[in-house]
């Protein structure tokens, strides 16, 4: 059986936990297991601690695969942002014996220590490697009759290999078994904006939000599919702010999880999809019916 | 060498209390110190060279912490002490007892910065009118660290709870229906994993950058 510890990370359990939820129950029902990473913490956030203390940012991350490492398990996160900060300090751990050193040097001090024996993986890539798409498809009992549009977050282009369509492309295979139409809008690698709203608000919500939306729109789309919790609070939390500039699209966001339990045959109401800021019981009410 | 000789009879007089010293060219020589040992340094200078003269104090508002510089000097050679203390105490020690000549600069001092010299012997305006406005000091900031507002909440929760995204009541609640626990496995759910994450963080310079008060678990500045 396919084990991995599991990341949370922050803003799925706490923001979106009907994507912990909808993951669960994905994991139960395709016989991946999971084990929770006790003790752990933000991953960290990579853009005030790594501009401001690299070697604090390395040190949390180094405490985080610590954890894994010492349940002698590789790590899977839900979140893209985890992902890529994981995986980098992992990667700088690994190659870079100085960093790897002067952060034992602290762990050393709790009574822990990083070996780098471990490896971070997103999720995507153990649904669609490790478990396969055949597995999955098999596990698909309601095939999704919905029109959707990508949006695979940039932190899934960031991959060791090079091939940045690698776990992109893996994602939209993924999405495709559920049954849904993906429809091609043209902006798919077009940033959601989310960083750039603690810098400029006008031009993440006009500039990078708004022409993804649009078109979405325009190429039919009903839903937006993620992965990412941040860029799914920039497209919920984001169209109820441009309705305040007189822009209005109830475009719903579902999670690649909370899409894939829908398609096992979980219900709306089990997986709490209500706990979307987004329009979204306008696509429960399409794929449920009334 | 002159300036080596006066770093090593200061480390000698004031001990773990000198924090680090340099002497960037021929006579300069800057020693950090402890701020509660500023006036032991002082005295320690005064007793060992009868040639010493007081110089001025430089005062840096750095937006978390004020930076006095208290410049003698001695035989040819500038030497300066430094202290840093945080805004919120706002206080400087006077050493006009000690050297009178820093009378008029501990004045000025607290004229255009608004800090509290303690124990001056005549502490009144210098520069400013008697009658200016406490809160309206020239050359005071605000109290303000690194981070611009829009980061501020996030580094906050970052270091105190180890999680960008605390748990609402609302979500422990939805959690709990769901058959989940009410928050997950973090650090901050277990006294110990929450005092190792702080002992960390502590150690690299991250908090101090962003200018947490570890005592109230908050940013100094809002």
């Amino acid at each position: 059986m396919v084990k991995y510890a599991l990341f949370l990370g922050c803003q799925i359990p706490m923001r979106i936990p009907s994507v912990e939820i909808a993951s669960r129950r994905v994991f139960e029902r395709i016989g991946l297991e999971t084990v929770d990473l006790k003790g752990y913490s933000c991953c960290p956030e990579p853009v005030i601690s790594r501009l401001l203390d690299k070697t604090g940012q390395l040190t949390v991350s180094a405490r985080n695969l610590a954890l894994a490492e010492k349940l002698g398990l590789d790590i899977m996160t839900l979140c893209n942002g985890c992902y890529e900060t994981l995986l980098e300090a992992n990667e700088t751990l690994k190659h870079e014996s100085e960093e790897m050193l002067q952060t034992n040097k602290i762990l050393e001090n709790y009574g822990r220590k990083y070996r780098g024996l471990i490896e971070v993986k997103h999720v995507v890539e153990v649904l669609y490697e490790d478990i396969g798409v055949d597995k999955i498809r098999e596990c698909v009992i309601k095939p999704l009759k919905i029109r959707v549009a990508m949006h695979y977050g940039c932190h899934l282009y960031r991959d060791l290999s090079g091939n940045i369509m690698r776990k992109p492309e893996m994602m939209k295979k993924l999405t495709s078994l559920t049954g849904v139409e993906i429809v091609d809008y043209g902006l798919e690698r077009l940033c959601c904006g989310y960083p750039s709203m603690q810098v400029d608000e006008e031009f993440a919500l006009t500039h990078r939000l708004l022409p993804k939306i649009k078109k979405m729109i325009e190429a039919g789309a009903e839903a937006v599919v993620l992965t990412c919790p941040a860029c799914t609070i920039q497209f919920e939390t984001g169209q109820i702010l441009l309705r305040e500039r007189g822009v209005r699209y109830d475009l719903p966001c579902i999670n690649i999880m909370e899409l894939l339990a829908l398609s096992f045959g979980f219900s709306s109401r089990d997986l709490h999809l209500e706990l979307h800021r987004g329009p979204i019981s306008r696509l429960i009410k399409k794929v449920e019916g009334d | 060498m002159k300036e080596k000789e006066i770093i090593e009879y200061m480390r000698g007089e004031l001990g773990s209390n000198i924090l680090d010293a340099c002497t960037p060219r021929e006579r300069r020589v800057f020693i950090n110190i402890r701020p509660e040992a500023l006036r032991r340094a002082v005295e320690a200078l005064k007793r060992k060279y009868s040639t010493l003269r007081f110089i001025t104090i430089s005062t840096v508002d750095g937006g978390l912490n004020f930076e006095f510089l208290h410049h003698f000097h001695v035989d040819g050679i500038v030497v300066t002490l430094r202290s840093v203390k945080p805004k919120e105490e706002n206080v400087l020690e006077s050493i006009t007892d000690i050297v009178p000549a820093a009378n008029f600069i501990e004045r000025e001092i607290a004229d255009l910065f608004g800090v509290k010299v303690m124990n001056h012997p005549k502490m009144r305006n210098l520069i400013l009118t008697e009658d200016w406005a406490e809160d309206k000091r020239p050359l005071r900031k605000p109290l303000k660290g690194i981070l611009p507002p829009q980061a501020r909440r996030v580094a906050e929760s970052l270091i105190s709870m180890g999680c960008v995204a605390p748990v609402s009541r609302f979500i422990e609640r939805k959690r709990e229906a769901a058959g989940l626990p009410k928050t997950p496995p973090f650090a901050f759910a277990n006294k110990e994993d929450m005092k190792e994450l702080h002992g960390i963080i502590k150690e690299t310079s991250l908090s101090e950058k962003v200018g947490f008060d570890w005592e109230n678990k908050r940013l100094r500045y809002r």
